[in-house]
């Protein structure tokens, strides 16, 4: 009973703003930092972040959140959502109902799919990202865009991801490193292979990989959505996704639904590949006992498609002053490296903007059995294309793959 | 009337308030994408969709045949049950544990068991029946939609087996006994005594039942195929995509799916006149 | 003699097995790892799911406890709101009572999304979101109709004549309430209860839309790590999910016997 009380009493105070003027986007630039510093002492910063990881609930709930205490007596309150998709609904009822200040986010984690929208429907507040005294570290692509999309300062750069298939070396002892090579390893070994179906998000990056290989890795990609190579390039796609079905698992007639059916079926031998947009997933896996000690991770020689996710400000965030000081801390070196040590995720932040010590600690990041080398994984970065290619081939896949 | 004001504030004020809301979003009021005049044509275009209706098609045979055999088990688990508390009392307590199971928890015990790799394909395995999974019928995920059916008996038999447990509770045993003295068999003990005091109840439960599966979401997305799924798997697809177009075309399917539930226990409930608080109904 | 005895084995172990099972699995799924095709067993055993549990970075507790606080306070008003209304609805004719019927069942039967985001809306403009006042008046939707349907039902075995007869030998109201229509309706009362506490125990969507994430209770909890794949971690959540309702279920039991 006193822990119901508590819980209320705490709702009570964290649920309730004072009436305070909020920083405005414009007087962002005119104010210092330490004066942002300032004004967000003291106040309750609620983050909306995607909680169905126990290393990182782990690690917010305690370093994170500490951190920000000590050093900015700024409270970090989680708001675990399921999917950044409920964020962005929410964040729309909110302005449709009319509520412009005091809303309930003040931080939202975003990915270029999940930006387009909020950003298409005026749900962000900004831009601020480049007043961040952090951002400096991070590289010029990483700020202008995120899935073709300009970012304009609505979004700052976080943690990176980028898309790795497993296989297991007690199957396999080559994996087909290219989509060629694919193609023919699932002729050859029909019910064998399988992706997760669109619209989630990582069987949405498979088809990509497609389309790319097709597109001749274009730069063209990256600058807007190009209907003429978008033509070219997707019938070739549709008809090696067409080509491969009838060797699929369960000769295409269904796929599976989460990346967690793919990844069991995986584990069982009931498919050879699994497919993740983290780098460290399969590790991961291993350290939990869900995959076989002998899976390992590898990505196609052309490249494999990897983005950044982005840590943005809702427009009617009631506290933006402790958000952008929240957010400067967590894409700094530091927090960036305790990241990557604590989850090991890839390292976000170039090298080459680091002090020595930075780099060599940097260098050091431990690396789970089954986790390419952060040179290797950056030897074969790809860029996302732009986010119109992403919902047109989803579309063509459901017409013409899926419906078949 | 008092009596149903305090009932009728949280229906009316609540609930109508909010489906009255989503009718506006849906019919041409979505600010975000601009839309601020009056318009059917997310509604027409859902009708006309080929998906629409074929997922229309699969989404009443699943709801329809998972809510007959669930009928059915439930009976016959609400029964066996009555006759054997005698000796087994925690039977009453076990009967309900599905229940409390969440869907989504169902469905992946279910793919952990039923699946082709799932517990009974090893034990299959280790009797020496198949050599790989693929040899496994395919149970889950499949054509015919087994495994959502599965779920389903699984989840809501037990919810009409306690509806009818508590109906048989409640008339006692007397009639059956009366019945049992004038010399009736077994089998004309249920049919003439037992089966028509728990028929209104368990037909009620039903329609229950169906409406909840019509709707549901969660267990025909892990276990169903992605093409066609059922009705709830589409509107939730549309309400989570990163078009913000498709928002208001998800709505207007939630309104459709809400109308056409409603319409059919409306029929229900004038075809077989029920009479609320004359027979021992659930309603 | 001897078939129906194998029958009712079969009947008892079939119903055993449907109930204990999912337990079971959940529970040997909780300490599992490395489990794969075809071992009948897992290779290996660890307790990481149950220390995630009971470390405070999961936030299990005060999720438990909010969970159970909204729960309850569900379970309550649905009962007082429902009690009345049950009663009109088995004693009295009024005319549109077919039409309030259906109402009462709209929200049963309707699926969640259709009213989900109009009510979020409606919600945000009365200042309800993010609170767990919002959050259980939000549950009341779907409780309050279940918890009425069921009542009906007990009321209708009622006969209101009792009622007047203790009053008529001097009863006051609440000694007419606590001896004749509490017994009388209890096993009812129980099983409405429950469900009214089970249905609250379990909601997901509205529970997200008005609780935002800043009223966390165990289903978002289970619902984020059943998303992120950790299989142990939701195993372990879900039995915690089953312990409250299956104790409850305990106490419901004896009001399904005949002799009850």
């Amino acid at each position: 009973m006193r822990s119901v009380l508590t819980i209320m009493v705490l709702c009570a105070t964290a649920c309730t703003h004072a009436d305070r003027p909020r920083i405005t986007p414009a007087e962002l630039r005119t104010t210092t930092w330490d004066k942002i510093t300032q004004r967000a002492k003291g106040t309750t910063v609620n983050f909306a972040m995607w909680a169905g990881d126990e290393e990182r609930n782990r690690y917010f709930r305690s370093t994170i959140a500490e951190t920000l205490l000590r050093q900015y007596n700024i409270n970090l309150h989680l708001v675990p959502i399921a999917d950044t998709a409920d964020a962005i609904n929410k964040m729309l009822n909110e302005k449709g109902a009319g509520k412009s200040h005091d809303g309930s986010l003040d931080m939202v984690w975003v990915n270029g799919e999940n930006f387009r929208t909020a950003k298409q429907a005026n749900l962000l507040w900004g831009p601020f990202a480049e007043a961040l005294p952090n951002i400096r570290f991070y590289d010029a692509e990483s700020r202008a865009r995120d899935f073709g999309t300009s970012i304009e300062g609505y979004e700052a750069p976080w943690q990176k991801a980028q898309f790795v298939m497993a296989y297991d070396t007690a199957r396999a002892a080559e994996p087909p490193r290219s989509i060629d090579a694919l193609q023919a390893w699932i002729k050859a070994h029909p019910g064998r292979f399988t992706y997760v179906a669109p619209p989630d998000f990582t069987g949405s990056a498979f088809l990509r990989h497609i389309l790319l290989h097709f597109g001749g890795y274009s730069p063209r990609f990256q600058s807007g959505f190009d209907a003429q190579l978008y033509k070219e390039s997707a019938e070739a796609t549709i008809q090696y996704l067409t080509g491969i079905k009838p060797y699929l698992w369960r000769r295409g007639e269904t796929y599976p639904a989460t990346l967690k059916d793919l990844d069991r079926l995986f584990a069982n031998n009931e498919v050879d590949f699994a497919m993740s947009y983290g780098p460290s997933f399969a590790s991961t896996r291993i350290a939990r006992g869900e995959f076989p000690s002998t899976v390992r991770t590898f990505v196609f020689d052309r490249g494999t498609i990897g983005n950044y996710s982005y840590l943005a400000i809702p427009f009617n965030a009631a506290n933006p002053e402790g958000a952008l000081v929240a957010i400067n801390h967590l894409i700094s070196v530091e927090q960036a490296l305790g990241l990557s040590r604590a989850l090991e995720n890839p390292f976000p932040i170039p090298l080459g903007s680091l002090s020595p010590e930075d780099r060599q600690k940097a260098q050091a990041l431990p690396r789970g059995p089954a986790t390419l080398s952060n040179e290797e994984l950056a030897a074969h970065f790809a860029n996302e294309p732009d986010a119109g290619y992403l919902t047109r081939l989803e579309q063509d896949w459901l017409e013409k793959v899926l419906r078949q | 009337m008092l009596l149903l004001a305090p009932a009728s504030l949280v229906l009316l004020g609540l609930f109508a308030g909010g489906v009255f809301l989503a009718v506006v979003q849906s019919t041409g009021f979505f600010a975000p994408i601009g839309e601020h005049a009056f318009t059917l044509t997310h509604y027409s275009a859902m009708l006309l969709n080929r998906e629409f209706q074929l997922s229309l098609f699969l989404t009443i045979t699943v709801a329809a045949i998972s809510t007959v055999l669930s009928a059915a088990t439930g009976v016959g688990l609400a029964l066996s049950v009555r006759r054997l508390t005698g000796r087994w009392p925690l039977l009453n307590a076990l009967v309900q544990v599905p229940i409390a199971v969440p869907h989504i928890v169902m469905a992946v015990l279910l793919l952990n068991v039923i699946s082709q790799s799932g517990l009974v394909a090893r034990i299959a395995y280790a009797a020496g029946l198949l050599a790989t999974p693929n040899e496994f019928p395919v149970l889950v995920n499949d054509r015919y939609s087994i495994g959502i059916v599965a779920a389903y008996v699984l989840k809501e038999s037990p919810f009409i087996a306690v509806v009818a447990l508590a109906m048989l509770a409640r008339i006692g045993g007397e009639y059956e006994a009366l019945a049992a003295t004038l010399g009736a068999s077994r089998w004309q003990r249920f049919r003439y005594v037992t089966f028509p005091m728990l028929a209104p109840a368990v037909v009620s439960s039903s329609v229950i039942v169906f409406a909840f599966i019509f709707g549901a979401f969660e267990v025909p997305f892990l276990l169903g195929r992605p093409y066609p799924s059922m009705l709830g798997v589409v509107a939730q697809r549309r309400f989570t995509s990163i078009d913000l177009t498709e928002r208001p075309d998800a709505i207007a399917l939630s309104v459709l799916m809400a109308i056409i539930t409603a319409a059919s226990v409306w029929a229900y409930l004038k075809f077989t006149r029920v009479q609320i608080g004359e027979r021992p109904t659930l309603f | 003699m001897t078939t129906r005895r194998i029958t009712a084995g079969i009947a008892v172990a079939v119903t055993a097995t449907a109930a204990i099972f999912p337990i079971a699995l959940l529970a040997v799924w909780s300490f599992a790892q490395r489990w794969f095709w075809p071992d009948l067993l897992p290779r290996g055993w660890s307790t990481r799911a149950w220390l995630y549990l009971a470390s405070p970075a999961s936030a299990i507790s005060p999720a438990i406890a909010t969970s159970l606080w909204i729960a309850i306070v569900v379970t309550v008003i649905s009962i007082a709101v429902a009690l009345p209304a049950a009663r009109a609805l088995a004693w009295y004719d009024f005319p549109g009572k077919r039409a309030f019927f259906f109402l009462l069942l709209l929200p049963v039967i309707a699926p969640p999304l259709a009213s989900a985001m109009g009510v979020h809306g409606l919600f945000l403009r009365f200042g309800l979101t993010e609170t767990v006042s919002g959050v259980i008046l939000v549950h009341l939707i779907p409780a309050v109709p279940y918890t009425i349907l069921m009542l009906t039902g007990s009321f209708t075995r009622f006969d209101p004549d009792w009622e007047a007869q203790a009053r008529t030998l001097g009863a006051g109201t609440l000694s007419v309430w606590r001896y004749v229509t509490l017994p009388a309706i209890a096993p009812g009362l129980a099983i409405a209860a429950v469900f009214a506490f089970l249905i609250s125990w379990s909601q997901y969507l509205f529970t997200v839309l008005i609780g935002g994430g800043q009223v966390l209770t165990l289903p978002l909890i289970l619902v984020s790590f059943q998303r992120g794949g950790d299989e142990a971690i939701t195993a372990a959540l879900a039995l915690v999910f089953l312990a409250p309702t299956v104790a409850a279920f305990a106490v419901t039991a004896k009001y399904l016997r005949n002799d009850a």
